[in-house]
Protein backbone atom coordinates (compact mmCIF):
# COMPACT_ATOMS: atom_id res chain seq x y z
CA UNK A 1 0.00 0.00 0.00
CA UNK A 2 1.30 3.50 -0.76
CA UNK A 3 2.32 5.85 1.76
CA UNK A 4 1.82 2.99 4.45
CA UNK A 5 5.15 4.02 6.39
CA UNK A 6 4.35 8.00 6.27
CA UNK A 7 1.13 6.91 7.89
CA UNK A 8 2.28 4.47 10.70
CA UNK A 9 4.80 7.78 11.28
CA UNK A 10 1.77 9.53 11.41
CA UNK A 11 0.24 7.15 13.49
CA UNK A 12 2.89 7.53 16.13
CA UNK A 13 3.17 11.25 15.92
CA UNK A 14 -0.63 11.42 16.69
CA UNK A 15 -0.46 8.86 19.81
CA UNK A 16 2.98 9.45 21.11
CA UNK A 17 2.68 13.56 19.75
CA UNK A 18 1.95 14.77 23.13
CA UNK A 19 4.08 12.80 25.22
CA UNK A 20 7.12 13.72 22.85
CA UNK A 21 6.36 17.74 22.99
CA UNK A 22 6.32 17.68 26.60
CA UNK A 23 9.31 15.86 27.27
CA UNK A 24 11.37 18.37 24.72
CA UNK A 25 9.95 21.19 26.59
CA UNK A 26 11.15 19.65 29.89
CA UNK A 27 14.40 18.84 28.54
CA UNK A 28 14.38 22.24 26.76
CA UNK A 29 13.65 24.21 29.91
CA UNK A 30 15.93 22.46 32.39
CA UNK A 31 18.57 23.45 29.85
CA UNK A 32 17.68 27.13 29.94
CA UNK A 33 17.02 27.23 33.43
CA UNK A 34 20.29 26.40 34.35
CA UNK A 35 21.82 28.55 31.85
CA UNK A 36 19.99 31.51 33.31
CA UNK A 37 21.24 30.21 36.83
CA UNK A 38 24.44 30.62 36.10
CA UNK A 39 24.50 33.70 34.16
CA UNK A 40 22.28 34.91 36.97
CA UNK A 41 24.77 33.65 39.75
CA UNK A 42 27.73 35.17 37.99
CA UNK A 43 26.42 38.18 37.67
CA UNK A 44 25.91 38.50 41.26
CA UNK A 45 29.05 37.38 42.31
CA UNK A 46 26.74 34.63 44.75
CA UNK A 47 28.55 31.44 43.48
CA UNK A 48 29.75 29.58 40.29
CA UNK A 49 28.15 27.48 38.39
CA UNK A 50 29.42 26.90 34.69
CA UNK A 51 27.00 27.34 32.00
CA UNK A 52 25.79 24.50 30.05
CA UNK A 53 28.50 25.51 27.13
CA UNK A 54 30.91 26.02 29.23
CA UNK A 55 30.63 21.96 30.60
CA UNK A 56 30.30 20.79 26.82
CA UNK A 57 33.82 22.45 26.52
CA UNK A 58 35.30 20.89 29.54
CA UNK A 59 33.42 17.54 28.43
CA UNK A 60 35.14 17.45 24.79
CA UNK A 61 38.83 18.20 26.69
CA UNK A 62 37.90 15.15 29.10
CA UNK A 63 37.09 12.68 26.76
CA UNK A 64 41.10 13.02 25.71
CA UNK A 65 41.97 13.58 29.75
CA UNK A 66 41.19 16.54 32.02
CA UNK A 67 44.16 18.72 32.61
CA UNK A 68 43.92 17.91 36.00
CA UNK A 69 44.22 13.96 36.22
CA UNK A 70 44.91 13.77 33.00
CA UNK A 71 43.19 10.41 32.78
CA UNK A 72 40.39 10.03 29.41
CA UNK A 73 36.61 10.00 31.16
CA UNK A 74 36.03 6.94 29.37
CA UNK A 75 38.89 5.47 31.70
CA UNK A 76 37.48 6.72 34.79
CA UNK A 77 34.06 5.77 34.20
CA UNK A 78 35.41 2.04 33.10
CA UNK A 79 36.81 2.11 36.89
CA UNK A 80 33.72 3.13 38.35
CA UNK A 81 31.42 0.88 36.58
CA UNK A 82 34.22 -1.81 36.99
CA UNK A 83 33.98 -1.47 40.88
CA UNK A 84 30.31 -1.52 40.77
CA UNK A 85 30.23 -4.80 38.36
CA UNK A 86 32.03 -6.58 41.17
CA UNK A 87 30.11 -5.93 43.99
CA UNK A 88 26.86 -5.40 42.57
CA UNK A 89 27.49 -9.70 41.25
CA UNK A 90 28.86 -10.41 44.34
CA UNK A 91 25.91 -9.14 46.51
CA UNK A 92 23.31 -11.01 43.73
CA UNK A 93 25.50 -14.14 44.31
CA UNK A 94 25.48 -14.17 47.76
CA UNK A 95 22.24 -12.61 48.57
CA UNK A 96 19.80 -14.93 46.12
CA UNK A 97 21.16 -18.29 47.49
CA UNK A 98 20.66 -16.82 51.08
CA UNK A 99 17.24 -14.96 50.47
CA UNK A 100 15.95 -18.09 49.43
CA UNK A 101 16.87 -20.06 52.56
CA UNK A 102 15.58 -17.44 54.99
CA UNK A 103 12.64 -17.11 52.76
CA UNK A 104 11.77 -20.84 53.01
CA UNK A 105 13.47 -21.95 56.25
CA UNK A 106 11.92 -20.66 59.76
CA UNK A 107 15.40 -21.74 61.27
CA UNK A 108 17.61 -20.16 58.80
CA UNK A 109 15.13 -17.23 59.39
CA UNK A 110 15.95 -16.72 63.21
CA UNK A 111 19.65 -17.24 62.82
CA UNK A 112 19.97 -14.80 60.07
CA UNK A 113 17.34 -12.17 60.84
CA UNK A 114 18.70 -10.68 64.18
CA UNK A 115 22.26 -10.13 62.63
CA UNK A 116 21.35 -8.58 59.24
CA UNK A 117 18.57 -7.07 61.31
CA UNK A 118 21.22 -4.98 62.95
CA UNK A 119 23.51 -4.35 59.94
CA UNK A 120 20.49 -3.62 57.59
CA UNK A 121 20.26 -0.05 58.68
CA UNK A 122 23.62 1.02 58.77
CA UNK A 123 24.24 3.36 56.07
CA UNK A 124 26.71 1.68 52.95
CA UNK A 125 28.73 4.46 53.43
CA UNK A 126 29.30 5.26 57.33
CA UNK A 127 31.40 1.96 56.88
CA UNK A 128 32.65 2.87 53.53
CA UNK A 129 36.01 3.71 56.07
CA UNK A 130 35.94 0.54 57.59
CA UNK A 131 35.77 -1.40 54.55
CA UNK A 132 38.98 0.65 53.33
CA UNK A 133 40.92 -0.27 56.05
CA UNK A 134 39.88 -3.20 56.38
CA UNK A 135 39.98 -5.24 52.33
CA UNK A 136 41.95 -2.13 50.69
CA UNK A 137 42.03 0.45 48.23
CA UNK A 138 41.38 -2.22 45.31
CA UNK A 139 38.48 -4.08 47.34
CA UNK A 140 36.85 -1.27 50.23
CA UNK A 141 34.95 -0.15 47.31
CA UNK A 142 33.49 -3.27 45.76
CA UNK A 143 32.81 -3.93 49.44
CA UNK A 144 31.04 -1.10 50.13
CA UNK A 145 28.93 -1.14 47.10
CA UNK A 146 27.90 -4.91 47.51
CA UNK A 147 27.13 -4.05 51.00
CA UNK A 148 24.24 -1.39 49.93
CA UNK A 149 23.41 -3.85 47.33
CA UNK A 150 23.15 -7.00 49.52
CA UNK A 151 20.49 -6.08 52.10
CA UNK A 152 17.57 -5.02 49.40
CA UNK A 153 18.09 -7.72 47.33
CA UNK A 154 18.54 -10.43 50.13
CA UNK A 155 15.17 -8.61 51.55
CA UNK A 156 12.91 -8.89 48.42
CA UNK A 157 13.79 -12.17 47.96
CA UNK A 158 12.72 -13.41 51.09
CA UNK A 159 10.27 -11.41 51.25
CA UNK A 160 9.16 -13.22 47.49
CA UNK A 161 9.75 -16.67 48.76
CA UNK A 162 7.12 -15.94 52.00
CA UNK A 163 4.74 -14.60 49.31
CA UNK A 164 4.50 -17.51 47.86
CA UNK A 165 0.49 -18.53 47.13
CA UNK A 166 -0.17 -21.47 49.09
CA UNK A 167 -2.81 -23.10 46.45
CA UNK A 168 0.20 -22.78 44.44
CA UNK A 169 2.27 -25.49 46.97
CA UNK A 170 -1.17 -27.14 47.26
CA UNK A 171 -1.65 -27.70 43.26
CA UNK A 172 2.03 -28.76 42.32
CA UNK A 173 1.60 -31.47 45.79
CA UNK A 174 -0.94 -32.81 44.11
CA UNK A 175 -0.04 -33.08 41.20
CA UNK A 176 2.82 -35.22 42.35
CA UNK A 177 5.76 -32.78 42.78
CA UNK A 178 8.43 -33.60 45.32
CA UNK A 179 9.69 -30.99 47.39
CA UNK A 180 12.25 -30.15 45.60
CA UNK A 181 10.40 -29.65 42.54
CA UNK A 182 7.99 -26.98 44.16
CA UNK A 183 10.97 -25.71 45.30
CA UNK A 184 12.50 -25.22 41.91
CA UNK A 185 8.87 -25.04 39.44
CA UNK A 186 6.93 -23.14 41.92
CA UNK A 187 8.83 -21.47 44.87
CA UNK A 188 11.75 -20.27 42.33
CA UNK A 189 9.57 -18.61 39.06
CA UNK A 190 7.72 -16.78 41.79
CA UNK A 191 10.33 -15.01 43.59
CA UNK A 192 12.22 -14.06 40.41
CA UNK A 193 9.65 -10.95 39.85
CA UNK A 194 11.25 -9.71 43.73
CA UNK A 195 14.49 -10.60 42.56
CA UNK A 196 13.84 -7.74 40.05
CA UNK A 197 12.73 -5.24 42.50
CA UNK A 198 15.42 -6.01 44.97
CA UNK A 199 17.53 -5.22 41.82
CA UNK A 200 16.56 -2.31 40.82
CA UNK A 201 16.01 -0.79 44.26
CA UNK A 202 19.98 -2.36 44.52
CA UNK A 203 21.05 -0.12 41.20
CA UNK A 204 19.73 2.88 42.72
CA UNK A 205 22.05 2.20 45.80
CA UNK A 206 24.55 1.15 44.18
CA UNK A 207 25.63 4.41 42.18
CA UNK A 208 24.81 6.39 45.08
CA UNK A 209 27.59 4.90 47.03
CA UNK A 210 30.10 4.02 44.18
CA UNK A 211 30.76 7.53 43.70
CA UNK A 212 30.90 8.51 47.47
CA UNK A 213 32.95 5.51 48.07
CA UNK A 214 35.77 7.22 45.44
CA UNK A 215 36.12 9.82 47.28
CA UNK A 216 38.21 8.15 49.80
CA UNK A 217 40.27 6.53 47.62
CA UNK A 218 40.25 5.06 43.98
CA UNK A 219 43.36 4.23 42.44
CA UNK A 220 43.09 4.09 38.56
CA UNK A 221 40.68 6.82 38.63
CA UNK A 222 36.37 6.96 39.10
CA UNK A 223 33.83 9.59 38.12
CA UNK A 224 33.47 9.93 42.04
CA UNK A 225 37.43 10.68 42.39
CA UNK A 226 37.24 12.91 39.09
CA UNK A 227 34.39 15.12 41.00
CA UNK A 228 36.14 15.17 44.18
CA UNK A 229 39.44 16.47 42.45
CA UNK A 230 37.93 18.91 40.02
CA UNK A 231 36.20 20.37 43.07
CA UNK A 232 39.33 20.63 45.26
CA UNK A 233 40.93 22.13 42.72
CA UNK A 234 37.94 24.54 42.32
CA UNK A 235 37.83 23.22 38.32
CA UNK A 236 33.74 23.18 38.60
CA UNK A 237 32.94 22.76 34.89
CA UNK A 238 35.15 19.77 34.72
CA UNK A 239 33.30 18.18 38.22
CA UNK A 240 30.20 19.08 36.38
CA UNK A 241 31.17 16.58 33.47
CA UNK A 242 31.53 13.81 36.31
CA UNK A 243 28.00 14.53 37.55
CA UNK A 244 26.42 14.39 33.98
CA UNK A 245 28.61 11.35 33.23
CA UNK A 246 27.45 9.72 36.79
CA UNK A 247 23.87 10.91 35.93
CA UNK A 248 23.89 9.05 32.52
CA UNK A 249 25.53 5.78 33.71
CA UNK A 250 22.64 5.82 36.26
CA UNK A 251 19.92 6.37 33.63
CA UNK A 252 21.60 3.69 31.65
CA UNK A 253 21.80 1.36 33.99
CA UNK A 254 18.12 1.54 35.59
CA UNK A 255 16.51 1.97 31.92
CA UNK A 256 18.58 -1.33 31.36
CA UNK A 257 16.99 -3.18 34.83
CA UNK A 258 13.45 -1.71 33.90
CA UNK A 259 13.78 -3.12 30.31
CA UNK A 260 14.80 -6.32 32.27
CA UNK A 261 11.89 -6.30 34.36
CA UNK A 262 9.33 -5.70 31.50
CA UNK A 263 10.63 -8.79 29.80
CA UNK A 264 10.93 -10.95 32.58
CA UNK A 265 7.17 -9.63 33.66
CA UNK A 266 6.21 -10.29 30.20
CA UNK A 267 7.53 -14.37 30.35
CA UNK A 268 6.27 -14.43 33.56
CA UNK A 269 2.82 -13.84 32.51
CA UNK A 270 2.40 -11.43 34.87
CA UNK A 271 1.98 -8.55 32.42
CA UNK B 1 -17.73 -51.47 43.22
CA UNK B 2 -16.65 -48.71 45.74
CA UNK B 3 -13.66 -46.93 44.25
CA UNK B 4 -13.23 -44.22 47.61
CA UNK B 5 -14.26 -44.91 51.33
CA UNK B 6 -14.52 -42.86 54.13
CA UNK B 7 -14.57 -44.81 57.50
CA UNK B 8 -15.52 -43.44 60.47
CA UNK B 9 -13.38 -40.38 59.33
CA UNK B 10 -12.67 -37.69 61.76
CA UNK B 11 -10.71 -34.46 61.67
CA UNK B 12 -9.33 -32.49 65.09
CA UNK B 13 -7.47 -28.97 64.97
CA UNK B 14 -5.65 -27.79 68.16
CA UNK B 15 -7.53 -24.61 69.13
CA UNK B 16 -5.58 -22.45 72.26
CA UNK B 17 -5.40 -25.56 74.92
CA UNK B 18 -8.89 -27.25 73.33
CA UNK B 19 -9.13 -29.46 70.42
CA UNK B 20 -11.61 -28.22 67.87
CA UNK B 21 -13.32 -30.99 66.29
CA UNK B 22 -13.97 -30.22 62.59
CA UNK B 23 -15.58 -33.62 61.47
CA UNK B 24 -16.88 -36.52 63.15
CA UNK B 25 -17.77 -40.12 62.07
CA UNK B 26 -17.64 -39.35 58.68
CA UNK B 27 -18.47 -42.79 56.26
CA UNK B 28 -19.48 -42.70 53.28
CA UNK B 29 -18.45 -45.53 50.08
CA UNK B 30 -18.07 -43.44 46.49
CA UNK B 31 -18.59 -45.86 43.19
CA UNK B 32 -16.78 -45.79 40.63
CA UNK B 33 -17.63 -43.07 38.00
CA UNK B 34 -20.22 -41.88 40.61
CA UNK B 35 -20.61 -37.99 40.73
CA UNK B 36 -20.86 -36.98 44.36
CA UNK B 37 -21.51 -33.22 45.68
CA UNK B 38 -20.71 -32.82 49.31
CA UNK B 39 -23.24 -29.87 50.60
CA UNK B 40 -23.40 -27.90 53.71
CA UNK B 41 -23.11 -24.84 55.58
CA UNK B 42 -19.68 -23.31 55.81
CA UNK B 43 -17.63 -24.32 58.48
CA UNK B 44 -19.15 -27.50 58.48
CA UNK B 45 -15.92 -29.27 57.35
CA UNK B 46 -16.49 -29.96 53.64
CA UNK B 47 -13.59 -28.52 51.96
CA UNK B 48 -11.32 -30.20 54.62
CA UNK B 49 -12.83 -33.67 53.95
CA UNK B 50 -12.02 -33.26 50.36
CA UNK B 51 -8.29 -32.08 51.45
CA UNK B 52 -7.77 -34.85 53.68
CA UNK B 53 -8.79 -37.41 50.41
CA UNK B 54 -6.32 -34.77 48.33
CA UNK B 55 -3.48 -35.81 51.14
CA UNK B 56 -2.89 -31.80 52.01
CA UNK B 57 -4.42 -32.37 55.40
CA UNK B 58 -3.67 -35.32 58.00
CA UNK B 59 -6.58 -37.61 59.20
CA UNK B 60 -7.49 -37.81 62.95
CA UNK B 61 -9.22 -40.54 63.32
CA UNK B 62 -10.95 -42.90 60.81
CA UNK B 63 -8.91 -43.70 57.68
CA UNK B 64 -9.96 -42.78 53.61
CA UNK B 65 -9.33 -45.77 51.31
CA UNK B 66 -8.44 -45.31 47.63
CA UNK B 67 -8.88 -48.75 45.88
CA UNK B 68 -8.42 -50.23 49.39
CA UNK B 69 -5.02 -48.11 49.83
CA UNK B 70 -5.28 -45.99 52.97
CA UNK B 71 -4.46 -42.51 51.94
CA UNK B 72 -1.34 -40.62 53.82
CA UNK B 73 0.25 -37.92 51.17
CA UNK B 74 -0.82 -36.09 48.12
CA UNK B 75 -0.19 -38.22 45.15
CA UNK B 76 -0.89 -37.89 41.26
CA UNK B 77 -3.97 -40.84 41.63
CA UNK B 78 -6.05 -37.96 42.84
CA UNK B 79 -6.60 -34.59 40.74
CA UNK B 80 -7.71 -31.61 42.77
CA UNK B 81 -9.23 -28.49 41.27
CA UNK B 82 -9.54 -25.43 43.40
CA UNK B 83 -11.77 -22.32 43.72
CA UNK B 84 -9.24 -20.20 42.78
CA UNK B 85 -8.15 -22.23 40.34
CA UNK B 86 -4.42 -22.60 41.79
CA UNK B 87 -3.08 -21.97 38.12
CA UNK B 88 1.09 -21.44 37.55
CA UNK B 89 0.81 -17.30 36.47
CA UNK B 90 4.10 -17.84 34.55
CA UNK B 91 3.45 -20.78 32.41
CA UNK B 92 0.93 -20.98 29.57
CA UNK B 93 -2.11 -23.01 29.42
CA UNK B 94 -0.44 -26.08 27.50
CA UNK B 95 2.57 -26.01 30.48
CA UNK B 96 0.09 -25.23 33.43
CA UNK B 97 -1.25 -28.48 32.00
CA UNK B 98 1.79 -30.78 31.30
CA UNK B 99 2.62 -29.84 35.01
CA UNK B 100 1.67 -33.21 36.33
CA UNK B 101 3.45 -34.86 33.54
CA UNK B 102 6.42 -33.00 33.70
CA UNK B 103 7.43 -33.62 37.59
CA UNK B 104 6.49 -37.48 36.77
CA UNK B 105 9.12 -37.72 33.96
CA UNK B 106 6.88 -37.80 31.02
CA UNK B 107 8.79 -37.59 27.89
CA UNK B 108 7.70 -34.11 26.38
CA UNK B 109 6.69 -35.28 23.64
CA UNK B 110 4.23 -37.71 25.19
CA UNK B 111 3.64 -34.93 27.65
CA UNK B 112 2.67 -32.32 24.84
CA UNK B 113 0.12 -35.08 22.87
CA UNK B 114 -1.31 -35.45 26.29
CA UNK B 115 -1.47 -32.03 27.48
CA UNK B 116 -3.12 -31.03 23.52
CA UNK B 117 -5.98 -33.76 24.08
CA UNK B 118 -6.92 -32.01 27.38
CA UNK B 119 -6.70 -29.18 25.97
CA UNK B 120 -9.33 -29.98 23.09
CA UNK B 121 -11.39 -31.73 26.08
CA UNK B 122 -11.90 -28.61 28.21
CA UNK B 123 -12.20 -26.53 25.07
CA UNK B 124 -9.32 -24.69 25.37
CA UNK B 125 -7.88 -25.04 21.82
CA UNK B 126 -6.18 -21.53 20.33
CA UNK B 127 -5.51 -20.91 23.82
CA UNK B 128 -2.18 -23.19 24.35
CA UNK B 129 0.20 -20.23 24.12
CA UNK B 130 -1.98 -17.87 26.43
CA UNK B 131 -1.22 -17.20 29.91
CA UNK B 132 -3.19 -17.18 32.77
CA UNK B 133 -3.82 -13.61 33.14
CA UNK B 134 -5.22 -13.21 29.39
CA UNK B 135 -7.56 -15.90 30.09
CA UNK B 136 -11.70 -15.11 31.82
CA UNK B 137 -12.63 -16.90 34.94
CA UNK B 138 -14.20 -19.89 33.21
CA UNK B 139 -11.16 -20.34 30.86
CA UNK B 140 -9.15 -20.19 33.66
CA UNK B 141 -10.65 -23.06 35.61
CA UNK B 142 -11.03 -24.96 32.41
CA UNK B 143 -7.18 -25.24 32.47
CA UNK B 144 -7.04 -26.37 36.13
CA UNK B 145 -9.78 -29.22 35.40
CA UNK B 146 -7.67 -30.04 32.47
CA UNK B 147 -4.76 -29.88 33.99
CA UNK B 148 -6.19 -32.36 37.12
CA UNK B 149 -7.25 -34.67 34.47
CA UNK B 150 -3.83 -34.72 32.72
CA UNK B 151 -2.72 -36.93 35.09
CA UNK B 152 -5.51 -39.57 34.59
CA UNK B 153 -6.25 -39.60 38.27
CA UNK B 154 -8.79 -42.41 39.92
CA UNK B 155 -10.40 -39.65 41.54
CA UNK B 156 -11.21 -35.79 40.67
CA UNK B 157 -11.68 -33.72 43.32
CA UNK B 158 -13.07 -30.35 43.07
CA UNK B 159 -13.42 -27.89 45.62
CA UNK B 160 -16.22 -25.25 44.81
CA UNK B 161 -14.89 -24.79 41.56
CA UNK B 162 -17.30 -22.52 40.34
CA UNK B 163 -17.00 -20.23 42.94
CA UNK B 164 -15.44 -17.37 41.58
CA UNK B 165 -17.18 -17.24 38.89
CA UNK B 166 -20.71 -15.18 37.59
CA UNK B 167 -23.47 -16.91 37.83
CA UNK B 168 -23.50 -17.37 33.94
CA UNK B 169 -20.73 -18.65 33.52
CA UNK B 170 -21.00 -20.83 36.63
CA UNK B 171 -24.02 -22.63 34.73
CA UNK B 172 -22.10 -22.55 31.06
CA UNK B 173 -18.95 -24.23 33.42
CA UNK B 174 -21.35 -26.77 34.85
CA UNK B 175 -23.09 -27.96 31.39
CA UNK B 176 -19.28 -28.50 30.45
CA UNK B 177 -18.36 -30.32 33.28
CA UNK B 178 -21.09 -33.13 33.38
CA UNK B 179 -20.01 -33.29 29.47
CA UNK B 180 -16.37 -33.73 30.05
CA UNK B 181 -17.10 -36.02 33.16
CA UNK B 182 -19.31 -38.39 30.86
CA UNK B 183 -16.21 -38.71 28.51
CA UNK B 184 -13.70 -39.08 31.05
CA UNK B 185 -15.94 -41.64 32.81
CA UNK B 186 -14.06 -40.23 36.45
CA UNK B 187 -14.88 -40.30 39.83
CA UNK B 188 -16.26 -36.86 41.31
CA UNK B 189 -16.19 -35.62 44.57
CA UNK B 190 -17.30 -32.14 44.32
CA UNK B 191 -17.56 -30.22 47.09
CA UNK B 192 -20.59 -26.83 47.03
CA UNK B 193 -22.81 -24.79 49.41
CA UNK B 194 -24.88 -23.83 46.28
CA UNK B 195 -28.12 -26.51 46.28
CA UNK B 196 -29.07 -25.09 42.48
CA UNK B 197 -25.31 -26.47 42.17
CA UNK B 198 -25.29 -30.04 43.87
CA UNK B 199 -28.58 -30.92 42.09
CA UNK B 200 -28.03 -30.13 38.64
CA UNK B 201 -24.43 -32.12 39.03
CA UNK B 202 -24.67 -35.39 41.14
CA UNK B 203 -25.79 -38.36 41.45
CA UNK B 204 -25.78 -38.40 44.83
CA UNK B 205 -25.62 -35.16 47.48
CA UNK B 206 -23.96 -35.96 50.72
CA UNK B 207 -26.16 -32.96 53.08
CA UNK B 208 -23.19 -32.67 55.96
CA UNK B 209 -24.49 -31.07 59.33
CA UNK B 210 -22.60 -28.18 60.88
CA UNK B 211 -19.59 -27.96 63.12
CA UNK B 212 -18.54 -30.83 64.00
CA UNK B 213 -18.94 -32.16 60.13
CA UNK B 214 -20.92 -35.19 59.86
CA UNK B 215 -23.20 -36.86 57.52
CA UNK B 216 -26.80 -35.77 57.86
CA UNK B 217 -28.61 -36.98 55.04
CA UNK B 218 -28.01 -38.91 51.80
CA UNK B 219 -30.01 -38.02 48.37
CA UNK B 220 -30.07 -40.26 45.53
CA UNK B 221 -30.93 -38.35 42.04
CA UNK B 222 -32.79 -40.07 39.63
CA UNK B 223 -33.64 -36.96 37.48
CA UNK B 224 -32.37 -38.14 34.12
CA UNK B 225 -29.64 -35.63 32.49
CA UNK B 226 -29.58 -33.07 31.19
CA UNK B 227 -31.71 -31.38 33.87
CA UNK B 228 -34.02 -28.72 33.54
CA UNK B 229 -33.56 -26.01 36.52
CA UNK B 230 -37.14 -25.17 35.69
CA UNK B 231 -38.52 -28.59 35.55
CA UNK B 232 -40.92 -28.86 38.61
CA UNK B 233 -38.98 -31.89 40.05
CA UNK B 234 -35.82 -30.36 39.95
CA UNK B 235 -37.50 -27.50 42.31
CA UNK B 236 -39.31 -29.77 44.29
CA UNK B 237 -35.89 -31.78 44.70
CA UNK B 238 -34.33 -28.13 45.40
CA UNK B 239 -36.69 -27.01 47.98
CA UNK B 240 -36.57 -30.40 49.63
CA UNK B 241 -33.13 -30.20 50.73
CA UNK B 242 -32.89 -26.80 50.82
CA UNK B 243 -35.43 -26.65 53.95
CA UNK B 244 -33.14 -29.28 55.14
CA UNK B 245 -30.41 -26.88 55.24
CA UNK B 246 -32.40 -24.41 56.71
CA UNK B 247 -33.56 -26.14 59.55
CA UNK B 248 -29.98 -26.86 60.44
CA UNK B 249 -29.36 -23.36 60.25
CA UNK B 250 -31.66 -22.53 62.85
CA UNK B 251 -30.27 -24.98 65.24
CA UNK B 252 -26.60 -24.12 64.90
Amino acid sequence: MMGTTSWSWREILRREGTKIVLTAISLVSFLLIWWGLSIYLESMKLSYLPAPDVVFEAFLVSLSGDPLTHNPLLNHIIASLNRFVWGFALAIVLAVPLGLLMGGSKYARYLGMPASEILRPIPPLALAGFFFAAFGVLYGPIVTVFYGVFFPVLYNVMFGVRSVDPILLDAARTLGASRLQMFGKVILPFTIPYLMTGISIGLGVGWMVIVAAEWIAAPGGGVGALILSTYTNGMYDYMFVGIIAVAILGILTTSLSRLLENKVAERMGMK
Amino acid sequence: MSILSFKNVGKVFPKDKEELVAIQNFTLDVEEGEFVCLLGPSGCGKTTLLRMVAGLESISKGAIELNGKGITEPGSDRGMVFQDFGLFPWRNVKRNIEFGLEVRGIPPEKRAETAQKYVELVGLKGFEQSHPNELSGGMKQRVGIARALANDPAVLLMDEPFGALDAQTRNQMQFELLRIWKETRKTVLFVTHSVDEAVFLADRIVVMTGRPGSIKDLWELELPRPRNRASSEFIALRKDILDELEVQKTVV
